[in-house]
């Protein structure tokens, strides 16, 4: 039996400024809270060449110091209003957010629009910031099993066009080529209004929201943007292989990546389906063939980052498998799932249930995210992505409607067009003490 | 899109920040809390905003129980317990959650086992059905228990590698001494001796409805979600276990080191410690607000200069960490190699001046606001105020404690925090931990106290 499904509706109000800041309001009333962010279209994708790594460590310079707002004012004033704030650098965006009793919106909007306005940092910070950004890189990656597997591994394998390519959270040696007259350059080309967009929701009044917006963000002058720059990939036509060593990590450890379609095409909605038949948790195709039926692997999960990329991006399944399998074999078994996806397809049953699983998720994201003390970052997330890359926050009413139409002949052919070797990225990550550091 | 509107409003700019509008009223949600007939504790709070519900049975006994006769035992139960039961295999529970839009955890801790779901409000009957299914039924499959016990084997293979992990690992151990707190993961060997039938029995002793707590949050009417709770579990009878006492952790007099080598690595896992208090204490709020200036936000003194004016590290910080029978204070940070020595004496710098001299009013203004706001930023989510009405109703704090807890905090004064601040930040006694190579680290950790070393396996070296 299927129970009826109960309809969610977002409200969305959205508006463009003067400056071309694209302005999103979503009122919800149940807690005295507002969540605002401000995604500006910026990500590690496009950093400059030579400075790997400079869309993160500016990230950091953004809570350094802005005109009327010196360093830690932001976050002086932020906890202190009784909220937290935090900063992420992403692909294709780089987002700047805040929760917050909603008494505070105006003094949070205030803040926002005066870094957004102008940048106040001086080379003592930067040094500061490298230094930070330097044990960040080895509390994640450098010092961690299996850090940065395989997020940092695996684009320099999958892909050949730099921006895609190259080390995101960057190698020490160009973080400390980073000059402050860098910071200000790309402050100047990216971080202006008409590249961004400023997102508000919870306790509030859209009309009295947008108003405060106007009035703090709407005299910063436009920008001239950059030309969009080129992120396409050449064609691919052969299995792409790449090894990395693990230092500290027992078990090996596999990732295989799919590079998906783009966009808003028909085929990326199947995808983003297919990729739950594959994943979707324990009773996810991969999990219950790795870990449950063979035994090879002690944990496997995988995602595709669909909604918040723009522009060349995989599905991504990783493994840690038992020392007595080799890498090889492991694919091997993994091979077979993708066979019996592409021989038989999904049976109806199956794609029913996983479609109201992704309903669910889709859910959950929206109302929490990053844990589960920042409320609503999943829907901030994901109307910034809309309103930026689809230039539509509605989306976020109709995009589930798309999703939940694939049949499963769709998924079938899918599996078909993409998953195949010469679509695909292979990234082991071979333990230098097989079995243990003992 | 709406057309871009004409014209820029002319306003003169703000140099200033914005002074805060008027604090618009927080309001709990109801909870309904009744003890059904057989001892089950039933806590229900609707929050209606997403249609989802959440739900998460509690009982009072986790790993601490077992710490002395199989480390780890209560958590391989609990790993276990979701993978089969009397009428259902694996594979049908990992389908029927599926169908329910449905994710389920089982776990363990030192003072509890849960078994918690959370999926569409639609489907609230099916997922309390499986959540009593596996605590009643569970059957415990020979091959389930295998593969789960190798998975293990190969997780804390990986755990000895990680710093944070050795770090917290080894703070306990000193801490607690013979109290079973300070035991936190099996050794390989101990997962390898577990039996089938150990956890059998410590799953028909422990998940008993008697002393439990079953919370549900969600997008439900209280009044139908209780005749479901009374029909799925209310037929459900067993007495609650005798607990075990546990020796009392040791005092320590004067700071030592422990150092756990890890040759090679290029970064220090830092970890300060003392025991503290738990929630019931009276000191709780007092300490809460000291922590918060200390090192328990990201505006506090540790990280403005560790970080902010030092740049040692990236997320340094604070905190009070409360188990039900004691808690601890814990400051931590990952640092890189050289300035292992110059981060200590900034972690007890700081903890003497919070000791020495009163807070600022300023610090004392922005913590307290910091703490409310945070504190009821768990009305707005469903996993947020699940979160907090755990923390009543295991912890067994008053029922007005959601309600009271800001004023509590906005009452507390810089006396109540040095006060704390010597109670609780035992600078002089403080346990150091230190995690990385010893050829770099050994000589700046032991300018604070007398030093051992140990393997990641937790033997001693010589």
């Amino acid at each position: 039996m299927r129970l009826e499904p109960k309809k969610l509706h977002i409200p969305v109000e959205h508006t463009t400024l003067a400056n071309g800041l694209r302005v999103v309001a979503s009122q919800d009333r149940s807690a005295p809270f507002v969540t605002v962010g401000v995604y500006y279209q910026i990500g590690f994708r496009l950093e400059p060449r030579g400075r790997s790594g400079f869309a993160h460590l500016f990230e950091h310079m953004m809570f350094q110091g802005s005109e009327n707002a010196g360093k830690m004012e932001h976050i002086r004033l932020v906890n202190s209003s009784g909220g937290l704030l935090n900063g992420t650098t992403n692909y294709d965006i780089t987002n700047y957010f805040e929760s917050v009793p909603s008494n505070a919106l105006e003094r949070v909007l205030w803040l926002e629009a005066d870094r957004m306005r102008a940048l106040k940092v001086d080379d003592e910070n930067l040094r500061n910031q490298r230094d930070v950004v330097k044990e960040e890189v080895r509390v994640n990656v450098l010092n961690q099993p299996y850090g940065g597997f395989p997020w940092l591994d695996l684009p320099p394998v999958a892909f050949r066009n730099w921006p895609n390519a190259h080390n995101f959270y960057g190698d020490f040696a160009d973080l400390d080529a980073a000059t402050l007259a860098d910071v200000q350059q790309f402050f100047r080309t990216y971080y202006a209004p008409n590249n961004a967009v400023l997102l508000m929701l919870g306790d509030l009044e859209p009309a009295e929201a947008l108003a405060l917006a106007r009035r703090y963000f709407e005299d910063i002058p436009t920008q001239p943007l950059p030309p969009r720059a080129d992120v396409d990939e050449p064609p691919q036509t052969e299995e792409r292989r790449g090894e990395v060593a693990e230092k500290l990590g027992p078990l090996p450890a596999i990732a295989i990546g799919y590079t998906m379609p783009k966009r808003e095409t028909a085929d990326w909605y199947a995808a983003a389906i297919l990729d739950r038949v594959l994943h979707g948790g324990r009773a996810g195709r991969v999990y219950r063939k790795l870990v449950l039926e063979e035994q090879i692997a002690v944990d496997v999960d995988g995602s595709a980052d669909l909604v918040d990329t723009n522009g060349p991006t995989q599905m991504v399944t990783r493994i840690f498998h038992k020392p007595e399998f080799t890498p090889e074999g492991t694919v091997a078994v993994f091979d077979e799932v993708i066979e019996e996806l592409q021989h038989r397809g999904a049976t109806s049953d199956e794609l029913e249930d996983v479609k109201v699983k992704f309903r669910s998720d889709y859910y959950s994201m929206l109302e929490g995210g990053m844990g589960s003390y920042m409320p609503r970052f999943g829907l901030m997330h994901y109307l910034a992505c809309f309103t930026l890359f689809d230039g539509d926050p509605n989306r976020i009413n109709t995009i589930l409607d798309g999703f939940l139409q694939i049949t499963p002949d769709r998924i079938q052919s899918v599996a078909n067009k993409y998953l195949i070797p010469g679509n695909r990225a292979v990234l082991t990550r071979r333990p230098v003490r097989l079995g243990g550091a003992q | 899109m709406t057309a871009p509107s004409a014209s820029a409003p002319s306003v003169s700019r703000r140099t200033t920040p914005p002074a805060l509008a008027p604090e618009r009223p927080l309001a709990w949600p109801k909870r309904t809390a009744i003890t059904l007939a057989n001892g089950l504790e039933v806590v229900l709070a609707e929050s209606r905003t997403f249609p989802k519900i959440s739900a998460q049975l509690y009982f009072r006994s986790g790993n601490a129980v077992v710490a002395h006769s199989a480390p780890g035992l209560a958590e391989m139960t609990a790993t276990v317990v979701r993978t089969g039961t009397t009428s259902r295999s694996n594979r049908q529970i990992e389908e029927d959650l599926r169908r329910m839009g449905a994710g389920l955890g089982s776990s363990s801790g030192a003072d509890s086992s849960a078994i918690s779901a959370s999926g569409l409000a639609e489907s609230s009957s099916g997922i309390l059905e499986l959540i009593a299914d596996l605590a009643r039924n569970a059957s415990f499959p020979e091959g389930e228990f295998e593969r789960e016990r190798r998975q293990r084997f190969e997780e804390l293979k990986v755990e000895r590698t990680t710093p944070g992990f050795l770090a917290n690992e080894r703070l306990r151990r000193v801490l607690f001494g013979e109290h079973p707190y300070a035991i936190i993961a099996p050794t390989e060997e101990q997962v390898a001796s577990f039996r089938r039938e150990q956890l059998v029995e410590f799953y028909r002793e422990h998940y008993v409805p008697e002393g439990s707590l079953l919370l549900a949050v969600g997008d439900f009417s209280t009044d139908a979600m209780l005749e479901q709770v009374k029909s799925v579990f209310g037929s459900w009878n067993a007495p609650k276990p005798a607990l075990p006492t546990s020796p009392a952790p040791p005092r320590p007099s004067g700071r030592r080191v422990h150092l756990v080598s890890m040759p090679g690595t290029v970064q220090t896992q830092v970890l300060v410690g003392n025991l503290a208090i738990t929630r019931r204490d009276r000191d709780w709020y007092r300490l809460t607000l000291a922590n918060a200036i200390y090192g328990g936000a990201f505006h506090s003194r540790l990280v403005l200069n560790i970080r902010e004016q030092k740049g040692y590290t990236y997320s340094p910080g604070s905190g009070v960490n409360a188990l039900r029978q004691h808690g601890y204070f814990t400051v931590r940070a990952a640092v890189r190699n050289d300035v292992v020595a110059a981060t200590l004496n900034e972690i007890f710098y700081e903890m003497d001046r919070m000791r020495s001299l009163p807070v600022t009013p300023e610090e004392l203004d922005s913590a307290r606001h910091y703490l409310t706001g945070v504190f009821s930023l768990g009305v707005a989510t469903q996993n947020g105020l699940l979160g907090q009405l755990s923390t009543v109703y295991l912890d067994e704090l008053p029922e007005d404690y959601l309600e009271t807890y800001r004023d509590t905090i906005r009452l507390l004064t810089a006396d109540d925090v040095v006060a704390a601040a010597r109670r609780h930040f035992d600078s002089a006694n403080a346990q150091i931990v230190v995690v990385g190579d010893p050829a770099q680290i050994r000589d700046q950790a032991a300018l604070f106290g007398p030093i051992t070393e140990y393997d990641p396996a937790g033997n001693l070296l010589a």
